[in-house]
């Protein structure tokens, strides 16, 4: 993506976020929060008053429909690239940045104490992401025998730790005699098995990276 | 690590080629070949076969497992 595009594109999602705080914000002062707090809608009725809160998110939704869509293009664009899968992906280490929306798994704390809802405690798995930095530094890298052997050895390593973190959750949390309630222990497991997937994802990246480039490559040995 | 002595670095210098001239000629890449010539990496048959046309040189003579 050219630069002059993506400054657009982030530029479009700010506009989006400030028109849906400033439509909330209107909601929350003159419209009774209507679509902003949880409402029936068997009975909605449309006012005039809801209109900014109906634009601000339907814009959002197209602009969530506009990333999707430039997400598959340059998905497919890549493989056009890469003939024959013999090199790995392109892709740029600061997407490893997004692992930091594994801190929205947090939010499941928050949306448990409201109405007992645990699925955001999900979003750990974002910490996965954080792999995409070591990815994207092995961004077009040709896939020799070397290589895949490091990838199989990575991944088998990676998913071993994870199953035994998984394993280990189960042993200690399964006998339901640490956590006061059954609730508690979900969603201790919850996070317990997306963490260790999340590890998974991050550690077959790492270790992929740790193992193709040893100290002992640092000299050229030409 | 493989347990065996690599000659490739002998054979490819006789031949006058670079590591990443070789790399390219049997399709893997040059950091493969350092380690392959530091007898850190235990090559697949296709690829010591490779390297062995390559350089011109016998496979037993190139790696040879005690």
């Amino acid at each position: 993506m050219k630069k002059r595009k993506f400054v657009a594109v982030v530029l479009a999602g700010v506009v989006c976020l400030a028109l849906m705080l400033a439509s909330s914000w209107y909601s929350v002062t003159f419209n009774e929060s209507r679509l902003v707090v949880p409402m029936n809608f068997s009975e909605y009725v449309f006012r005039i008053q809801d209109l900014p809160m109906i634009c601000s998110i339907s814009l959002f939704c197209l602009y969530f429909l506009y990333l999707s869509v430039l997400l598959i293009k340059g998905i497919i664009k890549n493989q056009i690239n890469q003939p024959n899968g013999r090199y790995t992906r392109k892709i740029n280490p600061k997407l490893g940045y997004l692992g930091f929306l594994g801190l929205t798994g947090f939010l499941g704390f928050w949306t448990y104490s409201i109405d007992k809802t645990f699925f955001p405690f999900l979003f750990f798995i974002f910490f996965g992401f954080f792999g995409f930095f070591y990815e994207g530094k092995m961004s077009g890298t040709l896939m020799d025998e070397m290589y895949r052997e490091n990838q199989l050895k990575a991944s088998a390593k990676a998913n071993r730790i994870s199953l035994a973190i998984i394993f280990l959750a189960l042993i200690i949390l399964g006998q339901g005699r640490i956590m006061v309630s059954l609730d508690f222990t979900l969603i201790a497991f919850v996070i317990a098995v997306t963490l260790a997937i999340a590890l998974s994802l991050f550690l077959s990246q790492y270790l992929l990276y740790c193992y193709d480039h040893s100290e002992q490559d640092a000299e050229s040995g030409e | 690590m493989p347990d065996f002595e690599c000659n490739l670095k002998k054979f490819r210098q006789l031949k006058g080629m670079t590591q990443e001239q070789l790399a390219v000629q049997v399709g893997v890449r040059r950091e493969t070949i350092m380690r392959l010539e530091k007898a850190q990496y235990n090559p697949s048959l296709k690829l010591a076969i490779d390297i062995s046309r390559a350089v011109g040189a016998p496979i037993e003579e190139i790696f040879i497992f005690e």
